[in-house]
């Protein structure tokens, strides 16, 4: 009986001089990471980069005050204290972690081996055949030596191989060189740290510290929860809620990615948007002589009730720019949304042969903007493009037969300033379609039957039963699809970049908003400018949704 | 037991199938070497060819292009052990360029004791090649040399990112600066701060180039235009003959051309200089392009598009239809032969272009080796572009027909002009010594952002959207706002 008790106490004495470990641990952590911030402020080594001054700072002020707290939350046993510590912990570990991994080549190590893989296949296949050797013994139940060897056979096979695929993709000679990089200060203390961190999160996992903890079910599944999660959350915050804000930060610096940036207030924004209207004596008065040519270029003039007007921007381009992107998306939105309505309609028939279509429009959705692209450049080629050249010879035919004199246009489609948009909402529309329509169609399923039967029988014809039943009810789809394709619509780049020489166009005309954010941030390396102009586009496209989704609610509720 | 062997070989047949789809990718250097960078860059030639936009072919082998490139030399730089790596980057357009390139780094490797060198192929028919270079200075993972185009080498210099090798330079016996082209090496020993040239030392050329006028010969013999390398090698080859042979020829069907260039500012430059007009003030630091003779050559190019039409429509890619034996004369550089030796199937040579009102012009294209200013390795560095620029490594690369070597010298000229077809190689050679402008960065102001605004209006001019005297009343306004 004595043992039987003895056992839970020791355990509980353990537990208590582990969770002392973990106050010592937190307050030596709280100590450090203060340590740490006041030598940010004193080291010349991120010199001249504030931003990443402060955001150390903030890191470790942060493990300060959450271990600080931590520890006596541990003391008095209370369960929060046990949350506090399993986090920062948990942080540490990962940043010591990925940090060492960093550090050690580990990243590059990978990225190279996909690069080494293809030597290894040759081993792959054997170690298949080893466990295909090893499978042909499963023939011989009734024999079990004879099975007993093709096993061993196929086992040896399999291992050789697989060693010797390790050895071909270079992991294993890789392993031994990162092993060897293990000498310097900062790996070991990364590699230190890492273990260190990871024991504590093991010392406040265990269910004996969770129970001296007081910790209960509710929270034990909080944790759970946060632990799967983290992943993504952890993803989310680092590779983008991070670098969003890093852009809102350099959008106020002149930053060129070179240089120290400097902090320039709203001066980006200021540029981006300033405009200046003046009056006209004449309709061809020369701009230069109604407005400071050295500061604003000509965006339009009209005439006005009679006043002949002048508009001038500091950043004509921009004003270009984002008048492409709106008539982009007021022609590619309509001409990508409502060929797939109706295609799919089509495409919910019940006749042989349908899956067949559906996949074959679903096709171009997944193919490579970059090949699409190349392959509609040779097709719209004015001189030897095969658009043009059925075109001409459609008009040819026509002429013929019907004895007219139509002209062939010749249209010049990549190169004239009129038809270079066009081409591209075209390519664009034509890609997109097919996702909406595969939207579209799932949309449709969703649609009782019993509610056409019901307007049949009510002698509804089929444009009324489109109209008055398929239309409504597919509305939460359409709204998606609408809103989906606005915002990538909004975001075309690709497709023009690749398509387009030089990717501007013709006079301009196939500028879009995200091109010219590209040229300004990766082109003229204006990043601190091309920062301000993805504000200016998010927020524009941020409204533009808001809106939409204002609208789709009232009419949700009058519906 | 059984099962772990069992998971072992299902691992092993995923990674079997995974590894059949990734089979034809890059396979580089073992995982213990830094990675090489991971970019696979851009449809950029020469600073030509990426304004051009002309999307070389080859870049299809892109992958398979890498892998071969640079597989042997990081199995080399990992049995280094201590040695020094250096990691060299240029812009090769397609795998027979790459396979040079490759043999000459592995030459040079073995040479360079206690150096390895990584070469690495740049370009991608989706990306820039000076974007991505930039955004990897940026990052710090740029090569340590690498090739970048005359007009950008102002804006590396200004800001820092390439270093100025003057002092090693006057330090390395046998080395001059008069060895090359005096017009690329005027702009690559530009001093910014002082305005002089001779104080500094960018970078090494790579090599030249220059406009010629690509014959289809074939076109020109059927309509029996009078032939021009006769009329150039008679003194004869001015605007008026080639406007006549232009015209002839294009009156040989709707979808014959006389003339056809691509859409940016070498071939419309050519047509301002020839007129004895410029991009810019003599000292660069001011926009001539309302000047008198600047509008008459662009009004002469303009008629061809409109009054004479007798050329592809501006802004359409000629060479596709002048590989299709559709365009008798394409004006483009000499990294176009590899291409119409390779695709066309008609009779073909080359001649210079025709002399202007103000008596020949060209352009002289150039691109420089230089060194990446975080460069651990400065000296080994410059070592390596003196070894990349000696007459034997730019014979082997001028033996390829692509470019024109950029060293004054007997023994790579030769290897040039001995690569034919074209025959008539020495049209380029007469385009380099009759009166070219050198094509130069602008250290007193930002070339993307004149260009940029140039190119667009010039457009719209040569389309017919834009008169000359409006052209005239506006450009330099604009186009001045690119000057500091």
């Amino acid at each position: 009986m004595a043992t039987v008790t003895a056992t839970p106490g020791h355990q509980a004495q353990n537990t208590d001089a582990w969770l002392t470990i973990a106050v010592v641990w937190h307050a030596l952590l709280c100590v450090a990471s203060l340590g740490g911030t006041f030598w940010l402020w004193q080291t010349e080594t991120i010199a001249g980069q504030s931003w990443l001054q402060t955001l150390l700072t903030v890191l470790l002020l942060l493990m300060a005050a959450a271990s600080g707290l931590a520890a006596p939350l541990i003391i008095r046993r209370d369960h929060r204290g046990r949350v506090l510590s399993l986090v920062v912990n948990y942080l540490g570990f990962l940043v010591c972690f990925f940090g060492a991994w960093h550090v050690l080549g580990i990243f590059s190590g990978l990225n190279d081996l996909a690069g080494t893989f293809g030597r290894g296949i040759p081993f792959l296949f054997a170690v298949f055949i080893g466990y295909l050797v090893g499978a042909f013994g499963d023939r011989f139940e009734d024999n079990p030596a004879q099975q007993q060897l093709f096993q061993r056979i196929g086992r040896i096979i399999m291992l050789v191989a697989f060693v010797m695929f390790l050895f071909a993709i270079g992991l294993v000679q890789g392993l031994i060189a990162i092993a060897g990089r293990i000498d310097g200060p900062l790996p070991i203390a990364l590699a230190v740290g890492s273990v260190l961190f990871a024991t504590m999160i093991w010392v406040m996992w265990r269910q004996p510290a969770a129970d001296a903890m007081n910790a209960n079910n509710s929270h034990t599944e909080m944790l759970n929860g946060y632990l799967f999660l983290s992943p993504n959350l952890l993803g989310f915050l680092v590779f983008f809620a991070g670098p969003l804000l890093f852009s809102l930060y350099i959008s106020f610096t002149d930053s060129d990615a070179f240089s120290t940036p400097n902090w320039v207030g709203f001066d980006n924004y200021a540029d981006i948007l300033n405009m200046s209207i003046a009056q006209l004596d004449a309709p061809n008065q020369p701009f230069s002589e109604v407005m400071d040519v050295s500061t604003y270029s000509e965006m339009t003039r009209f005439n006005f009730f009679g006043q002949n007007i002048v508009i001038g921007a500091e950043d004509r381009l921009f004003w270009l720019a984002l008048r492409n992107t709106i008539v982009f998306v007021l022609v590619a939105v309509p001409l990508s949304v409502i060929p797939a309505l109706f295609l799919s309609n089509l495409l919910n028939s019940k006749i042989p042969g349908m899956k067949f279509f559906r996949a074959v429009y679903f096709i171009p959705s997944i193919a490579a903007v970059v090949g699409i692209a190349l392959i509609w450049q040779l097709l719209f080629n004015a001189t030897i493009g095969y658009i043009n050249y059925f075109i001409a010879t459609g008009i040819e035919f026509t002429n013929q037969i019907l004895g007219t004199a139509i002209a062939d246009p010749q249209i010049r489609w990549l190169s004239d300033s009129r038809t270079a948009l066009l081409s591209v909402i075209i390519i664009v529309a034509w890609q997109t379609m097919g996702f909406n329509t595969v939207l579209f169609l799932a949309g449709l399923q969703n649609i009782p039957k019993d509610l056409y039967e019901a307007a049949t029988v009510d002698g509804a014809g089929s444009w009324a039963q489109f109209w008055r039943i398929t239309l409504p009810m597919l509305a939460p789809t359409t709204f998606f699809v609408v809103t989906m394709t606005t915002i990538q619509a909004m975001q075309v780049f690709d497709h023009i970049f690749i398509l387009m020489n030089p990717p501007a166009g013709p006079n301009n005309s196939t500028l879009s908003m995200v091109l010219y954010l590209y040229q300004k941030g990766f082109q003229r390396f204006e990043q601190g400018y091309a920062s301000a102009i993805a504000w200016v586009l998010f927020i524009f496209i941020f409204a533009l949704t808001f809106l939409r989704f204002q609208r789709e609610r009232a009419s949700a509720y009058e519906g | 037991m059984k099962s772990i062997y069992r998971l072992l070989a299902i691992l092993s047949l995923v990674f079997f199938l995974v590894g059949c789809g990734g089979a034809a990718t890059p396979t580089d250097a073992p995982a213990e070497e830094e990675a090489p960078a991971e970019e696979e860059a851009p449809a950029e030639e020469e600073a030509a060819v990426e304004e051009e936009g002309v999307e070389e072919e080859p870049m299809e082998e892109e992958a398979a292009t890498e892998e071969e490139a640079s597989e042997e030399p990081a199995e080399a730089a990992a049995a280094s052990g201590d040695g020094i790596t250096l990691r060299w980057r240029t812009r090769p357009d397609n795998q027979a360029e790459i396979d040079v390139y490759q043999n000459v780094s592995d030459d040079i490797s073995s040479a360079m004791e206690g150096v390895t060198l990584l070469y690495e192929p740049g370009g991608s028919e989706t990306s820039s090649y000076q974007d991505v270079l930039k955004t990897e200075i940026a990052a710090g993972t740029a090569p340590d040399v690498f090739w970048i185009p005359g007009t950008d080498v102002a804006d590396f210099a200004t800001r820092g990112l390439i270093m100025d090798l003057r002092s090693m330079a006057d330090a390395t016996e046998g080395y001059s600066d008069d060895d090359f082209y005096p017009g690329p090496m005027e702009h690559l020993t530009f001093n910014p701060e002082s305005g002089s040239s001779g104080e500094a030392l960018w970078g090494l050329p790579r090599d030249v180039s220059t406009f010629a006028l690509y014959l289809n010969l074939d076109l020109i013999n059927e309509v029996g235009a009078p032939d021009p390398r006769e009329l150039a090698a008679n003194g004869n080859w001015n605007w008026d003959t080639f406007l006549e042979v232009a015209s002839a020829t294009r009156g040989l069907g709707s979808d014959i051309f006389g003339y056809g260039q691509n859409a940016w500012w070498g071939p419309y430059g050519y047509w301002i200089n020839a007129a004895g007009g410029s991009f810019f003030s003599e000292d660069r630091t001011a926009c001539a392009l309302n000047t008198e003779e600047s509008l008459a050559g662009l009004e002469f190019e303009q008629k061809l598009y409109t009054d004479f039409d007798v050329a592809v429509p501006y802004g359409e890619d000629s060479e596709p239809p002048f590989l299709a034996g559709k365009v008798a004369m394409f004006q483009n550089g000499r990294w176009a032969t590899p291409g119409t030796r390779a695709s066309a199937d008609f009779n073909w040579d080359v001649v210079e272009l025709p002399d202007g009102p103000a008596g020949p012009s060209n352009w002289l294209f150039w691109g420089a080796y230089v060194v990446n200013a975080k460069t651990e390795h400065p000296e080994e560095a410059w070592n390596l572009i003196q070894q990349l620029t000696t007459a034997e490594t730019q014979g082997k690369i001028a033996e390829l027909g692509a470019n024109v070597p950029s060293r004054v010298s007997e023994e790579a000229l030769d290897a040039f002009l001995n690569f034919t077809p074209p025959e008539n190689n020495q049209a380029f050679l007469n385009g380099l010594a009759n009166n070219p402008a050198t094509e130069g960065p602008l250290w007193a102001g930002s070339w993307p952002e004149y260009d940029a605004t140039m190119g667009p209006e010039v457009q719209a001019v040569l389309t017919g959207n834009k008169s000359i005297d409006d052209f005239a009343a506006s450009i330099c306004d604009e186009a001045n706002k690119a000057f500091n």
